[in-house]
């Protein structure tokens, strides 16, 4: 069960920033909130099949897109609106605070493993997000306005 | 049909969606679709982070162009949501202009922003959830949820002087984490570096950086550069404001 805590964490913190992007509607917030525990949930539980972070976080970015893309169609609102708080728990708030770190403590090599690490999974979330929004804009055959 | 207000309608409305942080395409694709829905064919806008330029050819052949200098905003969901909303039905019921230029400002005024005490207990919810989230123990998630707090207020005070986004970061950071090893020094928060962590989370570029790439991706280069320009200084304010933190509270505690 501890295992599965952070996702409870997950959707509180995500849940928790809707204020700060005036989201004003509880349904809103709460669509926000279920999206950042799916996200923090899929990453867990492909952690036994891929071992790495940067694929977990690809597979959950995916997940995430796809939730947003689906809950924007049902709520007729901007993709955006679900996305952008969903994703909050994949990004690598550690993995810069480890690198400044290590900087300030010159440890170089450290320094430059975890910043290359912490661009990897930032690039993974950006990967993810755009694979589903292409994915989606093709589909549908135009740039899409739901 | 006046034209020059179809414009200015045209104008404002992408002024409106790009100042709640809606994606340079949308921006673009409504104000084309509102033009269109006018009846004109030849509509051309484009957009960037901090300007939008729209120009068209009315149907009698005379070209105009309107040019909306925008200043630095942040993410504002339900004022995106409203334009949105304004834009979808305006396209499709397309009311005169007098009316849909009443619309847009009965939009603009119903969109409602939550005041200062909501906004700090959201920082203090998030992130104390976040500090939690990194493993921290409870009295960690407090002390990173008192952090935020300090964050949202410099933020805040910071917004209402106009500064930029590299000085509020860089200033929460600073004052946040030195909070946080503060706070660790007296007992209170046992890791300070989950307690950083969590209150770093209101202040991450995270957003900033997908949005950059999804321009980019889209095709909208110039706009998707600025923003992952944005999005790389506001995340070296936030390393640079924790480091200050860190070297000056080696020197003072040495710990």
């Amino acid at each position: 069960m501890d295992l599965f805590l952070p996702v409870l964490y997950a959707f509180l913190g995500s849940g928790g920033f809707a204020i700060l992007y005036n989201i004003h509607n509880l349904s809103g917030a709460l669509i926000c909130a279920c999206g950042g525990a799916l996200g923090w949930l899929t990453y867990l539980l492909t952690g036994p099949v891929l071992h790495s972070d940067i694929a977990q976080t690809l597979a959950a970015a995916i997940v995430i897109s796809i939730y947003a893309e689906i809950m924007s169609r049902i709520r007729k609102c901007p993709v955006t609106s679900y996305q952008l708080l969903a994703l909050f728990p994949l990004v690598p708030g550690a993995g810069i605070y480890y690198t400044m770190e290590y900087a300030v403590n010159g440890d170089v090599s450290a320094f430059l493993d975890s910043f290359l690490h912490t661009v990897g999974v930032a690039g993974a979330l950006a990967v993810g997000v755009l694979i589903v929004s292409s994915t989606v804009r093709i589909w549908l055959g135009r740039r899409h306005h739901a | 049909m006046d034209y020059d207000k179809l414009l200015s309608l045209a104008a404002d409305l992408g002024y409106g969606l790009l100042e709640s942080g809606a994606e340079i395409y949308r921006v673009e694709e409504s104000i084309q679709r509102l033009l269109w829905a006018y009846g004109v064919q030849e509509a051309h806008p484009f957009v960037i982070p901090n300007c939008i330029i729209v120009s068209m050819v009315t149907p009698e052949g005379r070209s105009m162009t309107q040019v909306r200098r925008m200043p630095s905003h942040g993410t504002d969901i339900d004022l995106l949501e409203c334009f949105n909303d304004l834009c979808r039905h305006l396209c499709v019921e397309k009311p005169d202009l007098d009316e849909a230029r009443v619309r847009l400002e009965a939009a603009r005024k119903a969109c409602r922003s939550y005041s200062l005490p909501a906004i700090l207990a959201s920082y203090f919810m998030g992130t104390a959830a976040f500090a939690l989230f990194f493993k921290g123990s409870l009295r960690d998630g407090l002390c990173a949820g008192i952090c935020g707090v300090i964050i949202g207020l410099v933020v805040s005070a910071l917004g209402r002087l106009n500064t930029n986004m590299f000085l509020k970061t860089l200033t929460g950071s600073a004052l946040g984490s030195f909070a946080a090893l503060f706070m660790t020094w007296a007992g209170l928060g046992e890791h300070s570096d989950c307690i950083i962590i969590g209150a770093f989370m209101s202040l991450v570029p995270g957003i900033l950086f997908t949005n950059s790439f999804r321009d980019v991706m889209a095709g909208d280069m110039v706009a998707g550069l600025s923003r992952l320009a944005d999005a790389l200084l506001t995340a070296v304010a936030l390393a640079l404001g924790t480091a200050f933190s860190l070297g000056l509270t080696r020197l003072i505690w040495g710990v």
